[in-house]
């Protein structure tokens, strides 16, 4: 996964936000040190990219006030941010377990404007819970 | 005759392991300075997260420290006099009280308060944030921890002990001005005359230098103490306990080596 | 949005930041104005016999207060030492030309170059301008002072050894006045009641005021008691002999209490000499101890002879 790690924007479990900052400042650390835009520029544009994901309300929530699927739309927003050809979630029940999350992730994806593959690896025992 | 052997080893593994910490301490402190050379650090995130760093690492404590400060140096002050003017010493009074206060002792108080204070937090912080991950995530993010989390903690940490470190040694001066002359300007100069004596070039600049690496020692030691955490919760308190053992090492040996240039 | 967000840091910040800066601005403008910064440099030359005890950095100092220092030695071209000052131009108002220069070299703390001027309204010295320096070194007195006060001890120590002339002439009066004051004590034996003794020791009392005078006190005992006069008289001439020795003894307490009190005061001169050394050397202590013990060994001397006193009111003349 590591060799990957290039192409591929991951959402896992064990890529957490960074706790102390709120989730705009964790989606907006990308274009900052990425893509050199200055501070303004950066926290418009991950609040932007809340907006479109309709989450826009939890902007200014850090790590431990979110609900778990309030953190897996920071998580996916930052992954989204990184703009890369894929997108992989892995293991998305371990994150999302307050919501159906299949359903949950087809209503995100259906929003996000940005392209690309996303990809979902989860349990073969949860396959029953994608529609074919 | 298996004692010794034993014995010998402990100390080969101990002198193996101060090394590699030394190591290790250098190895960071010299990639943060040639970071601290490449232009791509010297963005707005940078400043602003330096800018909290010396928000939380000295304007916070601003009135703590200045109040702890002038009570100790009052204390001082009011034993050296009280000695000098018993042995009929008056005389070497204020430069006794400006050498032992701005120049030794307040510059280490501080930097113990600082590494209490700050040194220990940032142990805490980076030794949670390596066990939960986090680190990891910025990786994968691409946004460089040592300038986003570790460069802005060092030079937050110089700032401070140094701006600190000042302003304690202004306020000790202007104490023990007031102290041995009372509320005149009459031993102005004699006081100017003492202070020039005491401030040439080679103790001004010593002091700054020492005052930085202080700064340098009780936020790098405790960052690169955090990194060295194993990824289990329950080495973090281990971690901080290893980290600020070390913090007082290096201030110690700071300020034993900067008494021994200057005096020997 | 971001300026509301880091607002309060960076403004508390701002604020710590130019506090600090301005205060330490301050500071660094007062050291160079310290330092002479903003000064011209005043320059003054000292000639001396000898650079000893100079060198550079050594300070002058007027009315207790430093006003400049050393900055170099050097040789003129007659081999003279040409020591250079250097003053704040603030502090050249001090100098005139009648100003006097004296090297200080206490024994407690460094070397400094002290200037007297007794008339400040006399002309100022100039820039650049050579004056003489004196010297007044007390750690070359001293020693001098020392070895003085030594040999005076030494002379007092000589008179009250063991073997001395002092100890040797008790020891002779000691057998004298225990023959006196024996079983058949003297007064009692030649007064014959208590009454009359008694009478006699209070005048004897009376007469050891007069100690210093051992022919008056003869001469007391004469007009007193006749009798005894003859006897001592009579007896081997044992009054004399006392008497002789009595005058030995106070001849020789005489000289120690002189050659005391030539110590005593070359003492108190060494102190005043030395007065800013308050703890005191080394040698001032021992000296001291030595004058102590001296002092010591010359009290017990006079209890001693006060002890023996064949006259004296003591247990050892007993009265019935």
């Amino acid at each position: 996964m590591a060799a990957l790690d290039d192409s591929v924007a991951r959402v896992a479990l064990e890529l957490p936000l960074r706790a102390n900052l709120t989730a705009r400042d964790n989606i907006a650390l990308i274009p900052l040190y990425q893509r050199h835009l200055n501070a303004a520029e950066s926290t418009r544009q991950a609040q932007a990219m809340l907006d479109g994901l309709g989450h826009g309300d939890i902007a200014g929530l850090r790590d431990p006030d979110m609900t778990p699927a309030q953190r897996f739309v920071t998580q996916l927003a930052r992954a989204l941010m990184l703009k890369r050809p894929r997108l992989v979630i892995d293991r998305p029940g371990a994150m999302l377990y307050d919501v159906p999350y299949p359903a949950f992730i087809q209503r995100l994806a259906a929003r996000s404007e940005i392209g690309g593959t996303w990809e979902i690896f989860d349990f073969d025992w949860n396959q029953a819970l994608y529609p074919q | 005759m298996n004692f010794l052997a034993t014995s010998i080893e402990s100390l080969g593994a101990r002198f193996v392991g101060w090394i590699s910490v030394g190591y290790g301490l250098f190895a960071f402190a010299g990639r943060a300075a040639l970071l601290l050379l490449a232009p791509s650090t010297w963005n707005r995130a940078t400043y602003d997260v330096v800018i909290k760093q010396v928000y939380f690492t000295a304007v916070q404590i601003l009135h703590v420290f200045l109040g702890y400060a002038l009570v100790i140096s009052w204390l001082l002050v009011t034993i050296i006099l009280s000695t000098a003017r018993e042995f009929g010493l008056t005389e070497f009074a204020t430069e006794m009280t400006i050498r032992v206060l701005v120049l030794e002792l307040l510059p280490f108080l501080t930097a113990l308060f600082i590494a209490l204070r700050s040194g220990s937090a940032i142990n805490t912080e980076v030794a949670l944030m390596r066990v939960n991950n986090e680190l990891d995530a910025l990786a994968h993010c691409k946004v460089p921890p040592m300038q986003f989390e570790f460069l802005p903690r060092l030079i937050g940490g110089v700032i401070s002990v140094v701006a600190l470190a000042s302003l304690a040694g202004l306020l000790a001066l202007l104490l023990a001005y007031l102290s041995i002359y009372g509320l005149t300007m009459a031993g102005l100069s004699a006081f100017t005359q003492t202070v020039a004596r005491i401030f040439d070039f080679r103790i001004v600049a010593g002091l700054i230098i020492k005052c930085a690496l202080f700064g340098l020692a009780v936020t790098l030691i405790p960052v690169v103490s955090g990194l060295e955490t194993p990824r289990k919760l329950f080495m973090v308190p281990v971690s901080v306990l290893s980290g600020m053992m070390r913090v007082f090492f290096a201030i110690v040996v700071i300020e034993v080596l900067s008494l021994a240039l200057k005096y020997i | 949005m971001n300026a509301a967000q880091s607002n309060p840091f960076h403004f508390k910040v701002g604020l710590f930041v130019a506090f600090s800066l301005l205060l330490l601005s301050g500071f660094l403008v007062y050291l160079l104005h310290a330092r002479g910064f903003f000064e011209d440099t005043y320059r003054l030359k000292l000639a001396a016999a000898t650079a000893d005890g100079v060198a550079p950095g050594v300070p002058l100092v007027f009315s207790g207060i430093e006003i400049g220092r050393v900055s170099a030695l050097g040789l003129n071209d007659d081999g003279g030492i040409i020591i250079q000052v250097d003053l704040l131009e603030r502090n050249a108002k001090w100098l005139r030309q009648s100003s006097t220069f004296t090297l200080d070299k206490p024994i407690v703390g460094g070397a400094k170059i002290r200037v007297d001027s007794p008339d400040l309204k006399a002309e100022p010295l100039p820039d650049n301008s050579t004056m003489l320096l004196l010297t007044s070194d007390i750690s070359k007195e001293i020693p001098v002072l020392v070895e003085r006060v030594k040999a005076i001890l030494a002379n007092v120590e000589h008179l009250t050894r063991k073997d001395g002339e002092i100890v040797g002439t008790l020891a002779n009066m000691q057998t004298v006045t225990g023959r006196m004051t024996g079983e058949y004590g003297m007064l009692e034996s030649v007064l014959g009641s208590p009454d009359k003794a008694r009478a006699v020791t209070d005048s004897l009392d009376k007469t050891r005021a007069l100690i210093t005078k051992l022919d008056g006190l003869t001469l007391k005992m004469d007009g007193m008691a006749a009798k005894a006069d003859t006897w001592l008289f009579a007896r081997d001439g044992m009054a004399a002999q006392t008497k002789a020795s009595m005058v030995q003894i106070r001849a020789m307490l005489d000289d120690a209490q002189s050659s005391l009190k030539k110590a005593d005061a070359l003492m108190a001169n060494a102190v005043e000499i030395s007065s800013d050394v308050k703890a005191g050397t080394q040698d001032i202590a021992r000296l001291r101890a030595e004058i102590d013990d001296a002092v010591r060994k010359a009290n017990a001397l006079v209890n001693e002879i006060n002890k023996k006193w064949p006259f004296a009111r003591d247990p050892e003349v007993k009265l019935p």
